[in-house]
């Protein structure tokens, strides 16, 4: 398994850190989200890491999603919604890059999340190096992989009830996580986590 | 005892009309004087002060007397450029343009028909008292008493001081009446007390006050500053297609008012650049700052941001800033010691301004948004978004902050909330007595019912479920009680 070393900002789900390297969420780069469709549990997956950057009296920038956030059931999970900001989401493509960058590279923000379906590598690269720079997590949400991004870890959460169709009494709780690519983990490891945990 | 102000004696001698300009010289000997202080006296010449006083302000209302007192000044400001406020009078330093004007009564005659029309248009009798003498309060006192003169030296002041009644030092009705039981009418008379005995009945200030007159005691004074105001501008030699080339000269004009800024001790919030162009009206560039700022990199930064949005119709020929509003500049101390942290999240919270500054300039005003969860019970309305800007002048008292957070507190209590709220709920299907979105839709909880709103025409009546999509995703979902008791989706625990 993997996780020796270093130790990283747990993600709030012990299955996933055993299978993450440095045991959790790294200090600072991007991360893939990889889901068939919005809504499927990517944002319960990151919502530990966003009480703890709140916590840390640290922004978390949401640019371009889907809907807007629900300041109610945020609060009810603990996250301070005054330590929020949200990019609305007809922004175009390029301005949204354009903030995502200058947000990384801004010590106030802890978080960026994005919403987008593709971009070119390059492009990748570049937000990589700001993320690195600027100490700050950037997370994409996307809906198709590929394959050669630079990103520090990619991962996929895919839909549980296809593979667990004979055991009923699970299904409704668990999503299987699949960590594609990650800096450190030479395989593709894959998780089952509950993400809708009774708070 | 006798009360000094209903003697006609000291009334003070009326205003005379043709304003005859008596001068008081050491006659013969004025000459040798001047030539014999001249020498020394080059390096540090002696100031003349003329007083302007204008006794028909004194009915007015303490804040009008400012607001005209600051108009009059800026009329003044023609003939001197050192100017101090007093009470009803302006006094300005005029030695120093005196050669260029060609002598005291031509700066006279350039101020009457100016100040005159101006206090006319206020309602005013337009007329006011004036003198000059080498002190600030000599003349005053001079200009109070109405006897609009002009004492070139210093010696002679003494004399000319001396012919004035007492009532020109404006002093308490009770030290008013001790003078005149003592005798005193005129202030000759209190030239020939001793100084010590003054002191000692009237006060070091009154003493002070006389020292002052005769030139005896330094005199402070407070300059009058006009308002600031910036505009500049510049004329390229050749006409621009290319705003990067522009930057050379923004940077130019820039600079040149953050220069003004330090000088004066002043932030911009905000200010106007156009661009002028052959024949084309400007293109103008409208820069509000959130927060007060005279860092030069911080402008030239936000103006680059604003550029790179900008679509020029024609060539640039010019450039010309004008700053819009000032604020008073507020330092800020670091800290001796780098663990103190208040001023270490001070400091990124700049970063933070500026960072949605520049946001501000690239995108349009209302894109970047701030949340807020609101104590309402139908779903739709518990979220409160607000333009970034706002919640930040809640936040800065205390009290209104500190509700909201109450507010916060008692939701935390409630039922599961999606993360994602629908701005329109989307109706479900319903086929086989299954729920369809874009797969089965299986509920996992509730009811949770909320009803609302029957008071007004659109009445809430739901039943929330949390339920699963085949997909795998979470939904919010309600069936309405009233009418068709449709199955609607509200929302996604994403």
């Amino acid at each position: 398994m993997a996780g020796q070393g270093f130790r990283g900002q747990s993600t709030g789900f012990p299955q996933l850190d055993d299978i993450l390297p440095s045991r959790g969420w790294p200090q600072s780069g991007l991360i893939e989200v990889i889901t068939p469709c919005w809504g499927i549990g990517e944002l319960q997956l990151l919502i530990p890491l966003m009480r703890s950057v709140v916590e840390q009296d640290k922004w978390v920038l949401w640019i371009t999603p889907p809907h807007m956030p629900y300041a109610p059931a945020l609060v009810q999970v603990g996250v301070n919604t005054d330590q929020i900001l949200v990019v609305k989401r007809d922004t175009s493509c390029k301005d949204a890059l354009w903030s995502m960058e200058k947000a990384l590279q801004t010590s106030n923000f802890g978080l960026v999340l994005t919403w987008q379906n593709w971009l070119p590598g390059k492009v990748l690269r570049r937000l990589q190096l700001a993320a690195e720079n600027g100490n700050t997590l950037g997370v994409f949400f996307k809906q198709h992989d590929s394959k050669y991004s630079p990103s520090q870890i990619r991962l996929k959460i895919k839909d549980s009830l296809v593979r667990n169709n004979n055991k009923e009494a699970s299904d409704f709780s668990e999503t299987e996580i699949t960590v594609i690519n990650a800096r450190g983990n030479f395989r593709p490891l894959t998780t089952r986590v509950n993400l809708y945990q009774p708070s | 005892m006798k009360n000094p102000d209903d003697t006609d004696q000291l009334s003070p001698v009326p205003a005379s009309k043709n304003s005859i300009t008596q001068i008081f010289r050491l006659s013969g000997s004025t000459k040798t004087i001047k030539s014999k202080e001249s020498p020394k006296c080059n390096k540090k010449q002696d100031s003349l002060w003329y007083a302007l006083y204008f006794p028909q302000l004194e009915e007015l209302s303490e804040s009008r007397q400012k607001k005209l007192l600051s108009e009059l000044a800026s009329a003044v400001r023609q003939v001197s450029s050192e100017i101090s406020f007093h009470s009803h009078a302006l006094i300005c330093e005029i030695r120093s343009s005196l050669k260029y004007f060609g002598g005291m009564e031509r700066v006279h005659d350039k101020l009457a028909p100016v100040l005159n029309a101006l206090l006319q248009q206020r309602g005013l009798p337009g007329y006011f008292l004036y003198a000059a003498s080498p002190t600030v309060i000599g003349s005053l006192l001079l200009a109070r008493s109405g006897h609009n003169v002009l004492v070139y030296q210093k010696n002679s002041l003494r004399s000319a001081l001396g012919r004035l009644p007492t009532n020109v030092l404006r002093l308490s009705k009770e030290q008013n009446c001790r003078l005149y039981n003592m005798g005193v009418r005129y202030l000759r008379d209190i030239w020939r007390l001793p100084a010590n005995g003054l002191h000692t009945r009237f006060g070091g200030d009154f003493v002070n006050l006389l020292n002052k007159a005769l030139g005896k005691a330094p005199e402070p004074i407070h300059n009058y500053l006009p308002p600031p105001a910036f505009s500049t501008s510049y004329d390229l030699p050749f006409e621009l297609e290319n705003l990067d080339r522009l930057s050379p000269v923004v940077d130019e004009v820039v600079a040149q008012l953050c220069e003004f800024l330090r000088h004066r001790d002043l932030c911009i919030s905000h200010l106007l650049l156009s661009l002028q162009h052959e024949k084309r009206d400007n293109t103008e560039v409208d820069l509000a700052l959130r927060r007060p700022n005279r860092s030069q990199e911080h402008l030239i930064m936000l103006l680059e941001t604003h550029f790179s949005n900008l679509i020029i119709p024609a060539p640039v020929t010019g450039v010309k800033l004008k700053a819009k509003k000032f604020n008073a500049f507020m330092g800020r101390s670091n800290s001796l010691l780098a663990e103190d942290r208040p001023t270490s999240t001070h400091g990124s919270e700049n970063d933070l301004d500026q960072f949605v500054e520049q946001l501000h300039a690239k995108l349009a005003d209302n894109y970047l948004k701030c949340i807020r969860s609101v104590s309402e019970h139908c779903p739709e309305y518990a979220n409160q978004q607000t333009d970034y800007g706002e919640p930040i002048d809640e936040s800065s008292n205390g009290d209104g902050h500190r509700k909201g957070k109450e507010q916060e507190a008692q939701f935390v209590a409630l039922a599961p909330r999606p993360l994602w709220l629908l701005r329109e709920p989307r109706q479900l299907v319903l086929r086989n007595s299954k729920l369809y979105h874009r797969k089965a839709v299986t509920l996992i909880s509730g009811p949770e019912r909320i009803e609302t709103f029957w008071w007004s025409g659109t009445d809430v009546c739901r039943d929330y479920y949390v339920a699963r999509e085949a997909s795998g995703s979470r939904l919010w979902v309600y069936r309405e009680r009233t009418s068709d008791k449709n199955w609607y989706l509200h929302g996604y625990f994403a």
